[in-house]
């Protein structure tokens, strides 16, 4: 019998451990990728890669996919080759499979003489030479792993505490920001020895045995957990399917999603065999985060992650799949068709959770706004600059969506303030604003989407990443709409005219100027279910235009007060009611 | 000469008032209502007998701004914003920090949009103009908004945090035009960049306004009623305290003054006893609170969320630095549905409260377990007033909780205990090792009702080698607001390289925040010589974003010593986050003023110990020892009646009329001068 005392301290003390991690981190890091966007994880794993405990509030995109970099190092390096004082960098996407900037850092924990675990922290470097810098450098211009940058397979940076000077000097002189590379990787090993040293201490007072076993007892709690949410689901086999128009190199072929969800009593596989092969273009990954974002957000989305999340959840995805590709597929742009794919998930589930699952969101990673070029006030000093901007959400069946919120991927990135953004370099933010008629109509509308333009006022170049959803927008559930897609456009000149970007690089003169909008979210429900009030509060608050509304919601607007003229509409409304819909 | 501090809160509304030259404490408690707050502050007076036409000073904790955020009742409020930023206020970061969450729910704005208006105007970073501003668009922008019944208005441009002239402009004409309206310029408020964060701030600041200049003048009113002839000061979220005056322009700044006034009194008592770094520890009914203190001063954060930090609105105002953890007397004990034992966020509150109230308590609580274990004691829980139902308590322990895991009621009580003393020790930890405090250099200064209850425990958790229980730990916090300074703070944001400033150009900011302070001060009628300013740098190595306040001795600002911020710099780095670079280069990003009337140190309180000397009774007490409780009988000793240098060893009860302390084998506390028990830790 485990005492419930020391059972509860185990439970809180290793995702607090974690949380500490990140939190070390994000305030010493040197790049906005992982201070702003949070593009990072920590965790800390068993000896065999069992999830201990990951921090809170980083991208949900990493969730749980740390346990592959122990497992290879164990096979091909052996359990042995761990010695105290250790650190080790790994991005390598045989075994990561994600882009080469996800540099993962990890030292070993060790009990007396005994590996107990490892200390990890993954997080986006913002370059890590080739092609790095940006989002996938855009478009289909990395072609395999050695265009996009460095690689390293399970490497010692420290060594029994000794720093690996020329491995150091190596790095430094091989990637464009070294002050923020070497900045980084501190912060990192500072993270992990935070991390150590709780686990530490946790095993010194309670002992290694003991924490073991109130282990097992908490990852068996949170499987039992998520077992009685999936236990609610009717038993059955759901189906559905999403796409991105292209893979930025194939144009005319798109990158299907295609997911087959099981359920049988508190068990769930997730079978995304159907979706298509590894891409020329660099959508490729190996990843199952699509099916644990999706699982975790309709069992215990606010528990803290551990070995016991993923337990009654089955992923089956081939070898070939674009989410499971093979070295050397190209992985640049590995995460962007991952919200789709939770989305297509949570579709397949809709008839089943129809009290839980809302309308698709704007569902790509999309938003991502990257301008590079020198500036000259600051000496030609080399720049990059990025923020990333959210889209709208699905309604669902309670609420309507989330206006301008960031993917479910994305967790607790956030905007970059446009007082920061013109502070530090060389632009000016022309606009920040919701896109009026982009939510889908339903009972419940779909949240808008954000247009942003933003002006470079030298030269240089624009990653203009567009947003492949256009055949497959934002779809609507239950009657409700689909919202409108995104897309990005280019200006040439501060008095030229708006034009399609394209996704590749654009380099550009000075005002020059990028516009980002992001798609609208589904609806919820049959558009003309919806409360007249409510209409009455979208006309006021210009989330829907006249027009719009009067087609979409078949109402007459008295253009004078800008309200539902409740006479005419159901003059209007009964008029239809013959007619087919 | 008698100082008042009251403190209105929720429930209840305190008073508590200090004569210096006769050492009388006056007290006061009545209920407080909503809807005629001051009524229950005449009530206090009334009870409390205290001289109040003679009192020099009444220094007042108000929640009138949070509540009204909270609650959503302030004005209908307008919102002037640049061209082209109407919907940043509404968009705010984009961001979801419950990230799995399919339901995350963003803020609901204050402001709504149809309330938003853009203005022509815009400045460059540089402060430099990009377009004029239009006088016409602002005329236009208003005639709208009163024709939409608006009594406030908040102005927040882009970049006017470095150059206010178009604020400073629309500002004129809105009180020229509409003199009647609240307004609220972001550049009053702050001067430091990210244009959410500070619209936000505004808002909230013309949000709650009018509501708060309504009140104040009521209590003016009921003051003048009773012929004070005092100064009345309002305590701030920073720890200091200002006059009524500025609380009209900026009621923002009261938002998160509730809780500062314990940690003010905190660091006092710190100081006077030597202590360099300590952590306040306040635990109440609903939840405990802990915040630290470095060098006899409260450690500050220069922005927090109203609301919760998962979906609240950011202030962009110096603040107390002040955590809450979901921990207090009334947290409920339950098994989940996985057989795990919790313990709250749900509490029992003050009614039906804990089952050994005999309220009508039907959960467990923490103080149900404290009293099984015999820790409070039956028959003289709050002087005797209040009998407690233990037998009720730990059947309920035994039927809800211990059966289910085989554990008696006693060993039921320990671990619900024991699990609520652990998740305190670990947000303790959390608010030490976060700001690079290590807690084995810490003290820990314990109060609130259920603060000394728990203290040691918690100490003994996080290897802290002392803890410090002060006097009336249940009036803590009202006493702390006695002897909060004057204090205003003022930040302009300055983004270059250290190295390459333009020492000047700092020197220019400084002084001009100074002269802005001293104005500010001059108009509150403080004595000149009580004067006295601050000077931070807010500093990071070049490439990352967050900053740390560094203090800048005045000498190293007259004569730009830039080696030696430097080094205060990297050391705290160091001690912070574990590393630092003494090669990189430092970007300086602001610069920060706080200008202060410093009030003359009080002594408060004092051993008060009657000559009949230590009085002891004693009782059955169950304590944790080897995993397992085990109970003895120990000494139960009144606190009112111990001298000054008398020990106390564990195990034993200190008890007083609204709170307990537990010392456990090996504790061993000494009565302090002014009536503070100081407790070594056994380890």
């Amino acid at each position: 019998m485990i005492d419930p005392v020391t059972l509860e301290v185990v439970r809180n003390s290793f995702p607090a451990a974690a949380n500490e991690m990140a939190e070390d981190l994000q305030r010493t890091s040197y790049n906005m990728m992982i201070y702003e966007v949070r593009d990072f994880s920590c965790a800390i794993v068993g000896a065999s890669g069992e999830l201990f405990a990951q921090n809170i509030g980083g991208v949900s995109h990493f969730v749980a996919d740390l346990d592959v970099v122990i497992k290879d190092a164990v096979e091909r390096l052996g359990i042995a080759s761990f010695r105290p004082g250790d650190a080790i960098l790994m991005n390598h996407q045989r075994v990561c499979g994600q882009h080469l900037n996800n540099m993962v850092a990890y030292t070993p924990i060790f009990v007396g003489e005994e590996l107990f675990g490892f200390a990890m922290v993954r997080a986006h470097w913002v370059d890590i030479g080739g092609l790095s810098t940006g989002f996938g450098a855009g478009g289909g211009m990395v072609t395999d792993p050695w265009v996009e940058g460095l690689q390293f397979d399970q490497v010692k940076i420290m060594n029994e505490g000794v720093a690996n000077e020329p491995l150091m000097k190596f790095i430094a002189d091989n990637v464009r920001y070294p002050e923020a590379a070497m900045g980084d990787l501190r912060a990192q090993l500072a993270a992990c020895a935070v991390g150590a040293q709780r686990v530490q201490e946790l095993v010194d007072r309670y002992g290694v045995d003991v924490v073991r076993l109130c282990l097992a007892r908490v990852f068996d709690d949170t499987e039992a957990r998520c077992r009685m949410a999936i236990e609610r689901i009717a038993d059955g086999e759901y189906v559905a399917e999403g796409w991105l128009d292209h893979d930025f190199v194939d144009r005319d072929e798109r990158v299907m999603v295609v997911a087959k969800v099981t359920v049988s009593g508190s068990d769930l596989t997730v079978d995304l065999t159907g979706s298509s092969r590894t891409r020329r273009g660099s959508i490729n990954a190996r990843t199952r985060a699509a099916a644990f974002i999706a699982y975790k957000g309709i069992t215990a989305p606010l528990e803290p992650l551990n070995e016991g999340s993923f337990r009654a959840l089955r992923v089956e995805i081939d070898e070939g799949n674009f989410m499971m590709a093979t070295f050397p597929a190209p992985m640049a742009q590995w995460s962007i068709a991952i919200p789709t794919a939770v989305d297509v998930i949570l579709k397949a589930l809709a008839p089943a959770l129809a009290d839980v699952v809302p309308a698709g969101t704007y569902g790509t990673l999309g938003g991502a706004m990257v301008f590079f070029g020198n500036d000259p006030s600051r000496g030609g000093k080399r720049f990059v600059s990025q923020t990333i901007e959210g889209g709208g959400w699905g309604a669902s069946p309670s609420l309507d969506g989330q206006n301008a919120s960031v993917s479910v991927c994305q967790g607790d990135v956030r905007n970059a303030p446009i007082e920061s953004l013109e502070l530090k370099y060389p632009l000016l933010v022309e606009r920040r604003a919701l896109r009026p008629d982009s939510g889908g109509a339903g009972r419940r509308r779909g949240g808008l989407g954000q247009v942003t333009d933003i002006q470079n006022l030298v030269p240089g170049t624009w990653s203009m990443s567009s947003i492949p959803r256009e055949t497959c927008p934002p779809w609507g559930l239950n009657g409700g709409r689909p919202g409108q897609p995104g897309y990005c456009d280019v200006r040439l000149s501060s008095d030229g005219t708006w034009e399609n970007g394209g996704d590749t690089r654009k380099v550009v003169g000075a005002g020059a100027a990028q516009r980002k909008a992001t798609g609208g979210g589904g609806g919820w429900g049959d558009p003309l279910e919806r409360p007249l009030e409510e209409i009455d509060v979208d006309l006021l608050e210009e989330y829907v235009s006249p027009e719009r509304a009067e087609i979409d919601y078949r109402v007459v607007v008295d253009r004078a007060t800008l309200t539902v003229d409740r006479g005419a509409t159901s003059v209007r409304r009964s008029e239809f009611d013959d007619a087919p819909r | 000469m008698t100082f008042i501090a009251t403190d209105i809160g929720g429930t209840f509304t305190d008073l508590v008032a200090y004569d210096p030259e006769t050492n009388t404490i006056y007290q006061g408690k009545s209920y407080t209502d909503p809807a005629a707050i001051t009524d229950g502050i005449a009530r206090c007076l009334e009870k409390s007998g205290v001289p109040i036409a003679t009192a020099a000073e009444f220094i007042h904790g108000s929640t009138i701004a949070i509540n009204t955020a909270l609650e959503r009742t302030g004005a209908r409020t307008a919102l002037f914003v640049t061209r082209g930023t109407r919907d940043v206020y509404l968009i705010g970061r984009g961001n979801r920090p419950e990230s799995y969450n399919l339901f995350f729910r963003r803020p609901v704005p204050f402001v709504p949009r149809h309330l938003t208006f853009e203005i022509d105007e815009r400045l460059f970073a540089s402060g430099e103009t990009h377009s004029e501003l239009d006088e016409e668009s602002v005329r236009s922008a208003l005639s709208s908004a009163r024709a939409r019944g608006v009594d406030s208005i908040a102005v927040s441009f882009l970049h006017s945090y470095v150059n206010p002239a178009h604020e400073r402009r629309v500002g004129e004409i809105i009180r020229q035009l509409a003199p009647e309206l609240f307004v609220s310029l972001s550049h009053e408020l702050m001067r430091e960049y990210r244009e959410y964060e500070r619209t936000s701030t505004t808002v909230i600041n013309a949000y709650v306004g009018p509501r708060m200049s309504a009140y104040l003048e009521a209590l003016e009113v009921l003051l003048a009623q009773r012929s004070f002839g005092g100064q009345v000061l309002i305590m701030q979220s920073n720890g200091g305290v200002m006059t009524p005056s500025t609380a009209r322009s900026q009621p923002a700044r009261t938002m998160e003054s509730g809780p500062v006034g314990g940690a003010i009194a905190a660091a006092r008592i710190a100081s006077r006893l030597g202590i360099d770094q300590a952590v306040a520890f306040d635990m109440g009914g609903t939840t405990a609170k802990a915040a630290l203190v470095r060098n006899g001063f409260p450690e500050m954060s220069d922005s927090y969320f109203v609301g919760d930090t998962m979906s609240g609105h950011p202030v962009m105002l110096p603040v107390v630095d002040v955590i809450e953890i979901g921990a207090g007397g009334g947290s409920i004990a339950y098994l989940d549905e996985v057989g795990a034992l919790n313990i709250g966020p749900e509490s029992a509150g003050g009614h039906p409260g804990p089952i050994c109230y005999g309220w009508g308590g039907l959960r467990p609580t923490v103080t149900d377990a404290n009293a099984v274990l015999g820790r409070l004691g039956s028959s003289n829980f709050l002087g005797g007033e209040m009998p407690l139902d233990v037998d009720g308590a730990a059947a309920a322990l035994v039927g809800q909780i211990g059966g289910r895991l085989g554990l008696d009621a006693e060993s039921t009580a320990r671990a619900i205990v024991d699990i609520a003393v652990n998740k305190m020790a670990l947000a303790v930890r959390a608010v030490s090792i976060d700001r690079g405090l290590d807690p084995r250099d810490c003290a820990l200064i314990a109060f609130g009702g259920a603060g000394p209850l728990h203290a040691c425990a918690i100490a003994r958790d996080l290897h802290i080698p002392t803890v410090v229980i002060p006097p009336l730990p249940g009036h803590f916090s009202a006493l702390g607001m006695l002897i909060a300074n004057i204090r205003h703070d003022f930040v302009r944001t300055c983004y270059r390289e250290l190295e390459e400033v333009q020492w000047s150009d700092v020197v220019a900011v400084v002084e001009e925040m100074r002269a802005e302070a001293r104005g500010l001060l001059d108009s509150e009628n403080v004595a000149a010589d009580s004067i006295g300013y601050e000077t931070y740098l807010d500093l990071r190595y070049s490439g990352q974003e967050f900053t740390l306040r560094t203090p800048v001795a005045d000498d190293d600002v007259a004569h730009g010593n830039k080696a030696s911020i430097r080094k205060t710099f990297d050391d705290m780095h160091l001690e912070r986050f574990g590393h630092f670079a003494p090669d990189e280069k430092v970007e300086v990003i602001n610069v920060r003023v706080v200008g202060l009337s410093r009030r003359p140190t009080q002594s408060i309180g004092g051993s008060s110990a009657t000559g009949e000397g230590p009085q002891r009774r004693s009782r059955e007490v169950g304590f944790t020892e080897g995993g397992r409780v085990v109970k003895s009988l120990c000494d139960v000793w009144q606190r009112e009646s111990l001298p000054t240098g008398f020990v106390v060893e564990g195990p034993a009860i200190v008890e007083e009329y609204a709170s307990t302390t537990v010392l456990a084998r090996g504790d061993r506390a000494v009565v302090g001068d002014e009536g503070e028990l100081v407790v070594t830790i056994n380890r």
